[in-house]
């Protein structure tokens, strides 16, 4: 088992990187490899069994965005062969069509497998939480950042949101999906956060694991979840 | 020539900071508020006093910020500072229509103003600093400050070009603010520096802010703070005017080089991260103009307050309370790192972080921060319990134990009102209270029940 974690040196603003680490604790005997930027990716030439990406400073998302270009046909590749694939945060972003930095005025293409749009303004922020449901595995998670998405995610969105909103103000549908390819804008460490997805994504790469510190994480998850059920609970803060 | 609406907005905010003080409440924001929305360019308005200090940086801020008001207070000068007070625009105007007559016109000397990075484009284009401090930047709470390139871009629109910055020389993001700006003095540390290169896992600055390049370190301190050089394009950590070149615990003093010249200063503390403050400090006053003697003796009669640095012992029980702000990842690291590097071997850490108070109940804080936090300090085996408060604790424990901290040496408790009887006093002697600094109150209740339990032990 190979599991690439792609420019884990600059993507990962909020704890993003420990998603690896607690995918380490499940499976002790796989093979970690972390490239850098400066580096040509693993899955380049052999194939991974796992990638993960996360999030990252707009400039460096543009520098991403061309280091994977010239990698688009091998990833596309990789992604339809069913490779388990996560992008949390902006990460997600670079698979989109195109990217609209408002604040630079600067239009970038993205790698183009969904056909939605970004616009990034650095002059509105935006936090906030969300509870959705992905396969019927309640799903909680936290929101920073500058950016929304438009367009149609709904044969391919990753959660239903029950509380929180989606790709943009309004929409319930949170995340994009394609195979194992998931992109979403919760940001950090979404699968301590979240043991049962962490299992659900890891029998995406066929590995039957619990989830590690599985009681802590369980109970942590637990207190959340009753927490963001609790009708009093702001979600847009 | 002043607008009208300036005076009403004057005489508005002096009669609610008036009326705030009258019902015991701390007037530090809401009076300025008030002002700025009768006058929006209130702060542009009021005639400065002589000299204007913004302190800025992500971390140390509110510690360089005191230190230095009371030093120069030590050295004769009227000082108006928002130490007890906000460090967004409301709170600078807060403070600074406090120290005003009704006219506008100040009565003191000097500004020391702790200034929030993201507040810099509504404070410095009405009120500019003469001088401005950075200690660091770096990582902060992702909600409010997002990343420190979003940081660097809203300051270096703000600085005023003929504000004299003062800049940490081993921080490249800092160093490198407002470039267009000319007048810039480095401070930096030649000593204690690490014997063995170790790439910390969280980093604001991997690649050359100059040209994307691969940035080689002679040593890293912490996060992005050392030496550096970028490979591609020969950008390099700038050479620091102003250089603390001896530590000397023993006497409890440092040795500041510049101009040719050294000077030893009382040490009030000796964390890296506050040794860089003082540094920082020492570097203004002389750019200032003050002579040694004036900076010896106010280093001389001063000390850190005590929210944020107190040691007490007690029969055989060491008590510190040590700042932590919670969302700042980094400064939680160097607190944790401070512990773990502590002699000792049998320390307990109480920790009273994490969470954002008045969010509470309505809201359940992002734990995003907790994950980038080196939690890898407090599995020293010099650290026997952990000990942690507050509504995230499940939060923190299942970090904690992710970071190799064994489950049986964590204590739990949801409540932000610790106790000292959580403490296993038994076989932790040295207790660290690591508290966010909300929790002031809360850190020094747990403080004086552990000295309590200590007299009892030795009353016994």
């Amino acid at each position: 088992m190979i599991v690439e974690v792609l420019f884990n040196e600059v993507c990962g603003l909020s704890g993003d990187s420990q998603n690896a680490e607690f995918l380490q604790a499940a499976m002790p005997e796989a093979e970690f490899v972390y490239t850098t930027l400066l580096e040509d990716p693993r899955f380049v030439h052999e194939d991974v069994d796992m990638l993960l990406m996360g999030s990252m400073e707009e400039g460096i998302q543009r520098r991403v965005l061309e280091k994977l270009r010239s990698h688009k046909a091998r990833l596309l590749e990789l992604i339809d062969r069913g490779v388990p694939f996560l992008a949390t945060g902006n990460a997600g972003e670079i698979f989109l069509k195109d990217i609209h930095y408002i604040t630079e005025g600067i239009q970038v293409s993205g790698l183009g497998f969904f056909d939605l749009q970004v616009k990034t303004d650095l002059f509105n922020r935006y936090n906030a939480k969300v509870l959705g449901t992905l396969d019927g595995i309640e799903i909680v998670g936290y929101r920073s950042q500058f950016s929304f998405w438009y367009g149609d995610n709904s044969q391919n969105y990753f959660l239903k949101c029950d509380r929180g909103e989606g790709i943009h103000k309004g929409s319930k549908l949170e995340g994009v999906r394609r195979n194992n390819l998931i992109c979403t804008q919760i940001l950090g460490p979404i699968l301590p956060l979240n043991p049962l997805f962490c299992e659900y994504f890891l029998r995406l790469a066929g590995v039957d694991a619990p989830a590690p510190f599985r009681d802590a994480a369980m109970e942590a998850y637990a207190l959340r979840l009753k927490e963001f059920k609790d009708p009093k609970m702001l979600f847009n803060v | 020539m002043k607008k009208l609406r300036f005076f009403l907005a004057m005489a508005a905010g002096k009669l609610s900071m008036f009326l705030m003080k009258l019902l015991g409440r701390n007037a530090t924001y809401l009076p300025g508020k008030i002002a700025i929305k009768l006058c929006p360019d209130f702060l542009g308005q009021l005639t400065p006093p002589k000299t204007v200090i913004a302190i800025t940086g992500t971390n140390g801020k509110t510690t360089t910020s005191n230190l230095l008001a009371a030093i120069l207070r030590e050295n004769g000068y009227r000082v108006t500072n928002n130490s007890l007070g906000s460090n967004i625009q409301a709170g600078v105007a807060t403070t600074l229509l406090a120290d005003a007559t009704f006219t506008g016109k100040p009565t003191r000397d000097i500004a020391v103003l702790e200034v929030d990075e993201r507040s810099s484009l509504r404070i410095y284009p009405q009120l500019k600093p003469d001088y401005l401090v950075c200690n660091n930047l770096m990582r902060d709470s992702i909600r409010r400050n997002a990343h420190t390139s979003f940081i660097r871009y809203i300051m270096d629109q703000a600085i005023p070009a003929d504000t004299k910055l003062i800049l940490n020389a081993d921080d490249l993001i800092a160093a490198g603010l407002a470039p267009q700006n000319s007048h810039r003095v480095y401070f930096g540390l030649d000593v204690e520096k690490p014997e063995k290169l170790v790439i910390p896992a969280v980093r604001d600055l991997v690649y050359c802010p100059n040209c994307g390049g691969e940035l080689v370190p002679e040593y890293i301190r912490y996060n992005h703070i050392g030496r550096f050089r970028c490979k591609d394009c020969g950008l390099a950590s700038p050479a620091p005017d102003y250089l603390v070149t001896q530590l000397d615990r023993e006497a409890q003093t440092f040795t500041l080089r510049h101009h040719n010249q050294e000077d030893r200063f009382q040490l009030l503390n000796d964390n890296i991260v506050n040794i860089y403050n003082f540094c920082g400090i020492c570097a203004l006053l002389f750019e200032m103009g003050l002579s040694s003697e004036q900076v010896a003796k106010g280093f001389a009669g001063i000390a850190i307050i005590k929210s944020r640095y107190d040691h007490v012992e007690a029969g055989d029980l060491k008590v510190t309370i040590q700042s932590a702000k919670g969302q700042n990842p980094i400064a939680c690291s160097q607190a944790f790192r401070y512990v773990a590097q502590c002699p000792g071997s049998n320390k307990a850490v109480f920790m009273l972080i994490a969470e954002h108070i008045g969010e509470t109940d309505t809201n359940s804080e992002s734990v995003s921060w907790l994950y980038d936090a080196d939690y890898f300090y407090l599995a020293d085996p010099s650290i026997r319990q952990v000990i942690i408060c507050g509504p995230r604790c499940l939060d923190q424990k299942l970090r904690a134990m992710l970071a190799g901290v064994p489950e049986e040496n964590i204590v739990l408790w949801p409540d932000l009102q610790g106790k000292a009887d959580l403490v296993d006093t038994e076989n932790c002697k040295d207790i660290y209270i690591l508290c966010d600094v909300y929790l002031e109150k809360e850190a020094e209740a747990v403080k004086n029940g552990l000295l309590e339990k200590a007299r009892e032990g030795v009353a016994q």
